[in-house]
C-alpha cells in the first residue's frame, strides 16, 4: 500500500538524506516502543534496540544492494524484536513474542551479517582509540569529512599541506597497523 | 621505497590519480609483489572499515537529534478522585454493600431454580467408549505401525481442533474433566499424547497442547472468525462421535445458547456423543465456535461456544508460549467447494481420547 513512500524514503536514506531519516525515525519507534514496553523492557532499551535495527537498515541501504521485501514498518518491527529477543534470552529462542502484524519477514541472515559488521565497528573503534590525537582527529577530518590538507595543516599548526600530508600517512599506517593486528 | 611513499602511491593508485603509465607500472608491481598486493588490499578495508565508522556514528548522532523530539512516553495517569466528605463515603458504601447483597442473592436464587428445571434437558456430547468401540480399536492399533496410542481406548471420547501450528488445540472442558493422561489422535490414526494447559469450565472450554515440543503442523488452513454471525448462516462441523472423522452441515438457529447462554449459539446440526469440541466454520471455512453440547428433549438442537469467546481466552494464555499468528493467516478454505474444504479440514481435527 505504501511501498513507494517506503521507497522513496529508502532512497533518501541512501543519499544521506536527513529528513528521510527523521521521517522513519518518527514513524515507528513509537510502534517498537510499544512492544518492548509490553515485553519488559523500558524506553531505553526501545530506543537502543530501533537505534540497532536503524543502524542495520541505513548500512544495507548504503551497501546499495537492499531489496524491500515487505513494508518497511514490518521490516524494522521484525529486525527489533528479533534483537529484543535475543537480548531477553541469550541465543536461544523459547517463545515468540505477542505478534500482531503478518508472518514476519527473514531477517536471520541480514541479522548475522550484521554481527560481522558491529565486530569490524568495534575493531575500529578501539584502534581508533589508541591512536591518540592529533591522529584520529587528521584522519577523520580527511578521510571522512573530506577537508583539505590544506585546512588540516591550518587547523593542526602545521607549516604546510606536505608536512600535514606525511603526518597523516603516519596515522594511518598506525591505525593499519592496530586494526589487523586484531584477531 | 620507503613505507610512506608506498601507502602515498597506493593511495594515489586507489583514488585514481595515477597517470595511465604510472597506473600500469604500478599494476605490474602488484602482480609481481605478494605484499604490494596484500596492502592494498588492506588500505581499501581499512578505509571503508574507518569510513564506515564514520558514517555509523554520524547516524546515530542524527538519531539522538531526532529522538530528542519525542516525548516521553506517558504512563497511564492515575485516574483522579475527586474528594467527597468521609461521611458520605460511608453512606455510600453501606447503601452499595446492601445493594450488592440483595442483588446477588436474587441472582443465587433465580440461577439456581433456573438450573434445577433445566440441566436434565442439556446433554454435553462426549462419547464413553463401548466395548464394541474398544475392540473396533484394539484392531485398529494392530495396523497402526506409526505411532500407538496404548490400546485402551481410554474412557471418554471427544473431538478437539488445532489452534495454532505448534500443537495447540481447543476442546471441550467437561471432555477432558479429571483426565489422567491425554491422547489424540488424527484422521490418519497417529497418536500424540496431550496435556490440558488450560481450562475454562465456565465456558466449557479448554486448550491442550501436545506433549512432544518439537511438534509442528501444516500453517491452519481456517482462522477465527472475530464478529458474530446471524441465525440463518449455514454452517458445518466435523468431529469423530466413532472412530471415523464424521462430517455434518446444519444451520446457526438463534443468537444465545442453552438458557440464553450469551456466549454459545443455538445450531441446528446433528450431533452425536463424540462431537464435543469439534469446530464449527460458515461456509467461507472461518471458525465460528466449538460444538459442545446438545438438548437432550429433541434433536437436532446443538449449542456451541462463540469464536469471540475462544479469542478471549486465548488472549488471556502466556503470550511467550502460545503464538496467537496462526489463527490469523490467510483463510486457505474460502471458495473452495465443500469436499475440498473438508480434505484440508480434517487434519486439524483430532480425536481426543482421555483416560481416567
Amino acid at each position: 500500500m505504501n511501498i513507494e513512500r517506503d521507497q522513496e524514503l529508502l532512497q533518501g536514506l541512501a543519499m544521506n538524506d536527513d529528513k528521510s531519516l527523521e521521517t522513519i525515525y518518527l514513524d515507528n519507534f513509537p510502534m517498537v516502543a510499544k512492544m518492548i514496553l509490553q515485553n519488559n523492557g523500558s524506553e531505553d532499551d526501545a530506543k537502543d534496540i530501533f537505534q540497532e535495527a536503524m543502524i542495520v537498515l541505513y548500512e544495507k541501504v548504503q551497501e546499495g544492494n537492499f531489496i524491500l521485501s515487505s513494508r518497511l514498518k514490518t521490516f524494522l518491527y521484525a529486525v527489533c524484536r528479533r534483537l529484543w529477543l535475543k537480548k531477553l534470552q541469550g541465543n536461544a529462542l523459547n517463545g515468540p513474542i505477542y505478534e500482531d502484524l503478518e508472518e514476519p519477514p527473514p531477517v536471520e541472515e541480514t541479522l548475522e551479517a550484521q554481527e560481522e559488521k558491529d565486530l569490524l565497528f568495534s575493531k575500529m573503534e578501539a584502534s581508533m582509540g589508541k591512536i591518540g590525537e592529533p591522529c584520529k582527529t587528521i584522519l577523520e577530518d580527511y578521510y571522512i569529512h573530506r577537508k583539505s590538507m590544506l585546512e588540516i595543516a591550518d587547523r593542526f599548526g602545521y607549516t604546510n599541506a606536505e608536512n600535514a600530508k606525511n603526518q597523516k600517512y603516519k596515522c594511518l599506517m598506525r591505525l593499519k597497523k592496530l586494526f589487523f593486528a586484531q584477531k | 621505497m620507503n613505507d610512506i611513499h608506498l601507502i602515498q602511491e597506493i593511495e594515489r593508485y586507489l583514488d585514481g590519480e595515477m597517470s595511465a603509465p604510472e597506473r600500469e607500472a604500478f599494476d605490474v608491481l602488484r602482480r609481481s609483489d605478494s605484499n604490494i598486493d596484500r596492502q592494498v588490499t588492506e588500505h581499501q578495508l581499512l578505509l571503508q572499515q574507518f569510513r564506515a565508522n564514520g558514517q555509523r556514528k554520524e547516524l546515530l548522532r542524527k538519531m539522538e537529534a531526532i529522538h530528542a523530539q519525542i516525548p516521553a512516553i506517558a504512563k497511564p495517569a492515575t485516574p483522579v478522585v475527586k474528594m467527597r466528605s468521609k461521611r458520605t463515603w460511608l453512606n455510600l458504601a453501606a447503601a452499595a454493600c446492601i445493594a450488592l447483597l440483595t442483588s446477588l442473592g436474587t441472582i443465587a436464587v433465580m440461577q439456581k431454580a433456573a438450573k434445577n428445571s433445566s440441566t436434565a434437558q442439556y446433554e454435553d456430547v462426549r462419547r464413553v467408549l463401548n466395548n464394541i468401540q474398544r475392540s473396533q480399536n484394539a484392531l485398529k492399533s494392530d495396523i497402526n505401525i506409526i505411532k500407538k496410542a496404548p490400546i485402551n481406548p481410554g474412557t471418554f471420547g471427544g473431538t478437539c481442533f488445532a489452534i495454532s501450528r505448534s500443537g495447540y488445540m481447543v476442546t471441550n472442558y467437561h471432555v477432558i474433566a479429571g483426565a489422567d493422561s491425554i491422547y489424540i489422535q488424527n484422521n490418519k490414526g497417529e497418536a500424540f499424547k496431550a496435556v490440558s494447559v488450560f481450562e475454562d469450565v465456565s465456558s466449557d472450554l479448554a486448550v491442550l497442547r501436545i506433549a512432544d515440543s518439537g511438534f509442528r503442523s501444516a500453517s491452519l488452513p481456517y482462522s477465527l472468525k472475530q464478529l458474530p454471525i446471524l441465525p440463518g448462516e449455514e454452517v458445518f462441523t466435523m468431529g469423530f462421535p466413532r472412530d471415523e472423522i464424521v462430517y455434518g452441515k446444519g444451520y446457526i438457529s438463534a443468537k444465545t445458547g442453552f438458557n440464553g447462554d450469551t456466549l454459545a449459539y443455538q445450531v441446528s446440526i446433528q450431533v452425536d456423543p463424540g462431537n464435543s469440541g469439534a469446530p464449527l466454520l460458515d461456509n467461507n471455512g472461518e471458525v465460528i465456535g466449538i460444538i459442545t453440547g446438545k438438548q437432550s428433549s429433541s434433536d437436532g438442537i446443538a449449542f456451541a461456544v462463540k469464536s469471540g469467546h475462544l479469542k478471549r481466552l486465548l488472549d488471556e494464555l502466556p503470550k511467550d508460549k502460545f503464538s496467537r499468528k496462526d489463527l490469523k493467516q490467510q483463510n486457505q478454505l474460502n471458495g473452495l467447494n465443500r469436499v475440498e474444504q473438508l480434505k484440508k479440514l480434517e487434519e486439524f481435527v483430532y480425536m481426543v481420547k482421555v483416560y481416567n
